[in-house]
């Protein structure tokens, strides 16, 4: 059964690598009492995850701000996962220029593929998180900057199954 | 030089080892592959490419059924390592077969990706 009932989860604190584990674990748990995909509770929890370790790396003063909603509807249900930090501007162009690459991209199976071949040559980060939230988590993805505030908005649509 | 023995990592909440069986070795993950994870892993498969020519293996196993989860900055040593093995000789390139649990449905995905990455060199098997 998928509910029904629009659901929220909304955090603020500061990630560390084990709470992210933590984070991710717990949402893993709540979602597969909401929605009975299993792949589709998976991949919520992996762009949490790629979305929590962006915020640990880059956020300037360390708190975060983590959404994570539910709202079905008649025949699908969208799922919207939020994250806001703060950030120094070099990570703010950071992100811009990889929301910039996705925006060229259509295929994000196609862009993930060619940030491997990138990433397989780099020497510092992997370059891989947000790609791979769009590619494999199967999410739109969009951005926010305002002024050093960075929200990343991950979204995916799941078919409605309704109660019989 | 490393013996396949001597490849392992234990951390609190991610592990891996590697033995050796004929000319191939079989690379075991378990737990949770995150930032905690990533220099060991970052340390570890250079090894094992390394071990995998000294012995001349043919084939590399790497069993992820036990691993709950893995994050991109791991998932980037793995394309690294994979990387390196199409850049060898060819009289020298070694297979990797991936052991895939269909219940960790992040996997299907993954390794789908990684396969997709060199499609000659890697195959997935759950």
């Amino acid at each position: 059964m998928m509910t029904e009932t629009p659901t929220a989860f909304e955090l603020t604190f500061q990630p560390n690598v084990e709470l992210i584990s933590t984070v991710r674990r717990f949402l893993s748990d709540f979602y597969e009492r909401m929605i009975e995909d299993h792949d589709t509770v998976s991949r919520i929890a992996l762009a949490t995850h790629e979305l929590l370790e962006n915020a640990v790396k880059y956020a300037s003063d360390g708190a975060t701000f983590l959404s994570v909603t539910f709202e079905p509807g008649a025949t699908s249900s969208t799922v919207s996962i939020r994250l806001m930090n703060r950030a120094n501007a070099e990570h703010i162009a950071a992100v811009a220029t990889i929301f910039e690459e996705m925006s060229l991209h259509d295929d994000p199976f196609g862009h993930y593929q060619i940030a491997m071949a990138r990433s397989a040559k780099r020497k510092v980060g992997s370059g891989l998180g947000l790609v791979r939230v769009r590619a494999e988590g199967e999410m739109t993805m969009s951005h926010t900057i305002e002024d050093d505030r960075v929200t990343i908005l991950a979204q995916t649509t799941v078919t409605a199954r309704r109660r019989s | 030089m490393s013996a396949a023995s001597d490849l392992s990592v234990a951390l609190r909440d991610f592990s891996a080892n590697v033995r050796a069986e004929d000319r191939s070795l079989i690379l075991r993950l378990s737990g949770n592959a995150d930032m905690a994870a990533k220099d060991s892993l970052d340390s570890l498969l250079p090894r094992v490419h390394a071990e995998a020519q000294r012995i001349s293996a043919t084939e590399v196993q790497v069993d992820f059924r036990n691993l709950e989860f893995m994050n991109s900055s791991c998932f980037k040593s793995f394309v690294t390592w994979i990387s390196e093995i199409g850049d060898l000789e060819r009289s020298k390139e070694y297979k990797i077969r991936l052991l895939s649990n269909p219940e960790m449905h992040w996997q299907r995905r993954s390794l789908h990706a990684l396969r997709c990455f060199a499609v000659d060199l890697i195959s997935v098997e759950s």
